[in-house]
């Protein structure tokens, strides 16, 4: 735990000591972008009673098992649409919503995009590491193209899917990207989602090393994140919305913000009027 | 011109209500605070009628994207300790299967309506039909136990839902409410003050020290006591088979533990969740089999017969899973024959043959997207009685 | 088990305002103390086909809920003829529009051919036929008194239509005390 600048924070006092050691492969991407969560979860003193993590099926699905909180591991595609029913009946609760590349865009693309246009507060981490990996390793909506995967043998053929166009299109209050690479800059990130008041969707790049990398002779993790640096641009979300599906060139940071009405509390206060009469 | 009727003035309490009405108010009066669901013919009035009362008492109603996201966001408000329904119809519950097999695998309390219109696919959306009665049973995928009531009428849909929402807290399970588009959309004389003040069920709540608590750990009840997020339990919920603690597992003996104990929850109190209505059982060489409007059909075709001196009588589920068999079975033990009509091809009466192995059981199917006539349960009664005598 | 049992069919074409009718005076007849059941079939579209509504009146609990021996038949559309005189019982009440649903089937029923749609094009708006065939229906078949149907119709129209609405089941009375046409009769 040595490269924490923040000396307050111990990863241990987040994790399911009894969980661990935890799943992922060696090299994969995931487990940094655990911590920077749970480290932003540390600055912000959030308490963990008061955490609620739901995550869906896939890798990114499993770790909400490793954090000690109120956690729930649903089913494949439906985190959002959990949480969507969680976050309305407890506005007391802060509900991180942690799902993945296939989990958010494939099987649970609708309840992302209405989540967006919905504006609930939650906080929803997408995990892209543009590959089905527990399953073996399908071609995922985020495979970039020509990749080869278990069922693209031939290279995939399909564009793929940029997650924070749709989302800023979509209408979400807080769209972010950045890499697992930068933990620090990932966690403040992710704060910044949190405190937003309304849905934040937040896609953390990871690395799929064993199943992807290997598939496409990427190399080690450190040569798939120096891949990863060389095609990232920080930037204005404009250029995303204008050239959503272009290759190798993505920016990150806050890509965009919008203040529209946070829907549980505006779903409450009409409630409330209606209840005293004040329709 | 006839004369003008002069009958005394009403109670205040009777009001002429509908049956999809009658559940949404129902629920408020059960004690539900959430319903999420998705526009579908013939439920969409439970949906209208909650989105005005929820708001009254400080619930909330949510509009989802489609019908898995409405069973999801239902279980999810269970989760974090609302009582929660959602309603649909036949496409809907089919897409709904998924999420009730969470809620039954994970023990999370919820209410399904379920009206039945014709299938299969999107059918007849504005007629009726018996014909998910196996699907409510077995819809969702692998091995799980579950509820299912069978409401008659309005006042009964009203009742049947607040008992749904007893049990689905008592024994921590999704309980499915199934009638079809004839009851939902009837619109009958009830008098609701007369219902007896249930629905202050509480589900069992975890208390005690986290370091000691599992969270599917029951005690001799076989009901584990669920941790409410933000009482300090902070628990894992999976739809994963799970061990005592909530966490994945797949040991042979942990996994059969789990699901005996699933099972045993619910068969260990059939005394409590099995029930039904017989009418003129006692003496009758003929015994109907019926649900729903089939049921009420059956009743007037029973008075005709009997006017005519056949005996027949009327077993009525109204728990239909798991299905009161002994009940049935009692019922039935003098009856020449038994007759099941049904608005679909042959659901309930497997489910009767199976309890009655060997007794001989017929079957009035009509599946036209019309109600069966009394008239037709009489002639298929008078016929029966020939063959038999 | 059930008391005496009065069954009354309303068929036309259409659906939400003949639908609204059948309310009203289930709900009259709830407010008058009888056991009510009202159900109807409409096609998956609001507009347009054959539509019914159906009401089972009683004085005890009402067992099977929908229409088997109907004693009193509104016909405001041609259309609803064949669906509905297989279940006319012998000597039953029967209201057609003369315009709109012109010819019967030969029977026993008592019948009445009425200028229901013309009454309430005189009033302004076809779509008031419904409430014209309501107040005949009440005035012939004496179901309920005058009175409760009035205030059923008062407590479910919006205020904007109260007038007309009053007016056409008025209407309605004022046609059924018309001299019966010999033919008819």
């Amino acid at each position: 735990m040595s490269i924490d600048t923040a000396a307050a924070f111990d990863v241990t006092d987040y994790l399911r000591k009894q969980m661990m050691p935890h799943f992922l492969c060696p090299g994969c991407g995931h487990g940094m972008a655990l911590r920077a969560l749970l480290w932003a979860i540390h600055d912000l003193e959030i308490d963990k009673d008061a955490l609620a993590v739901v995550s869906g099926i896939g890798c990114a699905g499993r770790l909400s098992a490793y954090i000690d909180a109120n956690t729930f591991h649903v089913t494949h595609g439906r985190p959002i649409a959990y949480a969507t029913g969680l976050a309305l009946a407890r506005p007391d609760l802060h509900v991180v919503v942690i799902t993945g590349d296939g989990d958010c865009l494939a099987i649970g693309g609708n309840h992302l995009i209405h989540a967006c246009r919905r504006n609930l507060k939650l906080t929803c981490l997408m995990l892209n590491n543009e590959v089905y990996g527990m399953t073996g390793g399908q071609v995922s909506p985020t495979t970039s193209q020509s990749r080869l995967t278990t069922t693209t043998p031939l290279g995939n053929a399909e564009p793929h899917f940029d997650a924070c166009a749709l989302a800023t299109a979509a209408g979400a209050g807080f769209v972010g990207r950045e890499v697992t690479r930068h933990v620090p800059k990932l966690k403040e990130l992710i704060k910044a989602g949190l405190r937003h008041e309304g849905f934040a969707f937040i896609e953390i790049l990871s690395d799929c090393t064993e199943i992807f990398g290997r598939k496409n002779e990427m190399g080690s993790s450190p040569e798939m994140m120096m891949r990863q640096k060389s095609e990232l641009r920080p930037s204005a979300y404009r250029d995303t919305v204008d050239t959503p599906f272009r290759a190798n060139d993505l920016p990150t940071g806050i890509l965009a913000r919008n203040d529209r009405p946070e829907y549980g509390a505006a779903y409450r206060s009409a409630a409330a009027a209606a209840r005293n009469g004040a329709r | 011109m006839n004369v003008v009727s002069a009958m005394p003035a009403p109670a205040a309490d009777v009001r002429l209500l509908s049956g999809n009405h009658a559940c949404a108010l129902a629920a408020t009066a059960a004690g539900c605070r959430f319903f999420a669901g998705y526009p579908i013919t013939p439920s969409s009035e439970i949906a209208e009628r909650l989105s005005l009362e929820l708001p009254k008492v400080d619930g909330v109603f949510v509009q989802m994207e489609d019908e898995i996201a409405a069973m999801a966001a239902v279980i999810g408000a269970s989760m974090g300790g609302l009582k929660s329904m959602t309603a649909t119809s036949g496409p809907g519950f089919s897409l709904k299967q998924e999420n009730l097999g969470y809620a039954a695998g994970a023990e999370i309390p919820c209410v399904i309506v379920n009206v039945m219109r014709g299938g299969p696919s999107t059918g007849m959306p504005t007629r009726p039909s018996q014909a998910d009665i196996m699907q409510a049973r077995w819809g969702s995928h692998g091995d799980y136990p579950l509820i299912a009531l069978a409401p008659a009428s309005v006042r009964e849909i009203y009742d049947e839902t607040i008992r749904a929402f007893d049990l689905a807290e008592l024994y921590r399970t999704p309980v499915v409410l199934l009638y079809d588009q004839v009851i939902a959309q009837l619109s009958e004389t009830v008098a609701l003050g007369a219902a007896h003040p249930r629905g202050r069920v509480e589900r069992k709540w975890a208390s005690g020290p986290a370091a000691d608590y599992k969270p599917y750990a029951a005690d001799g009840d076989a009901i584990p006591a669920m941790p409410l997020p933000g009482a300090g339990y902070r628990t894992h919920t999976t739809g994963l088979t799970h061990a005592e603690d909530g966490f994945p597992t797949q040991n042979p003996e942990a996994v059969t533990r789990n699901l005996s104990r699933l099972f045993s929850k619910l068969d260990g109190r059939r005394d409590a969740i099995d029930s039904w209505e017989t009418i003129h059982c006692e003496d009758a060489e003929i015994v109907i089999v019926a649900i729903g409007i089939s049921a009420r059909a059956a009743m007037r075709a029973i008075e005709e017969c009997r006017a005519k001196g056949v005996r027949a009588g009327l077993f009525r589920p109204v728990t239909l899973w798991p299905f009161p068999q002994a009940a049935l079975r009692e019922a039935a033990a003098k009856a020449k024959a038994v007759l099941v009509p049904e608005m679909n091809t042959g659901q309930l009466r497997l489910e009767v043959e199976r309890v009655l192995a060997g007794a001989p059981v017929k079957g009035l199917n009509l599946f036209s997207g019309e109600a069966i006539a009394p008239a037709q349960i009489a002639a298929s009664i008078t016929a029966l009685a020939k063959e038999v005598r | 088990m059930q008391g005496a049992r009065t069954e009354i069919r309303i068929g036309g074409t259409g659906g939400q305002g003949l639908i609204l009718c059948a309310k009203m005076l289930a709900a009259a007849l709830a407010a008058d103390g009888r056991r009510v059941a009202q159900s109807q079939t409409y096609e998956p579209t609001s507009r347009g086909g054959f539509c019914k509504a159906d009401l089972v009146v009683s004085s005890g609990e009402v067992d099977f809920p929908l229409a088997t021996a109907v004693d009193h038949l509104v016909l405001l559309d041609q259309l609803a003829v064949k669906p509905s005189w297989p279940l006319l019982k012998e000597g039953a009440l029967v209201i057609a529009d003369e315009r709109l649903c012109p010819k019967l089937p030969p029977g026993d029923d008592s019948r009445h051919h009425l200028p229901i749609s013309r009454t309430a094009l005189e009033l302004g708006s076809e779509r008031v036929a419904n409430m014209v065939a309501l107040g005949a229906l009440v005035a012939l078949s004496g179901i309920c008194a005058r009175g409760r149907i009035e205030e059923a119709v008062r407590k479910a129209t919006p205020r904007g239509f109260l007038h007309l609405n009053l007016d056409a089941l008025a209407a309605g009375f004022s046609i059924a005390a018309e001299p019966i046409p010999a033919a008819a009769s």
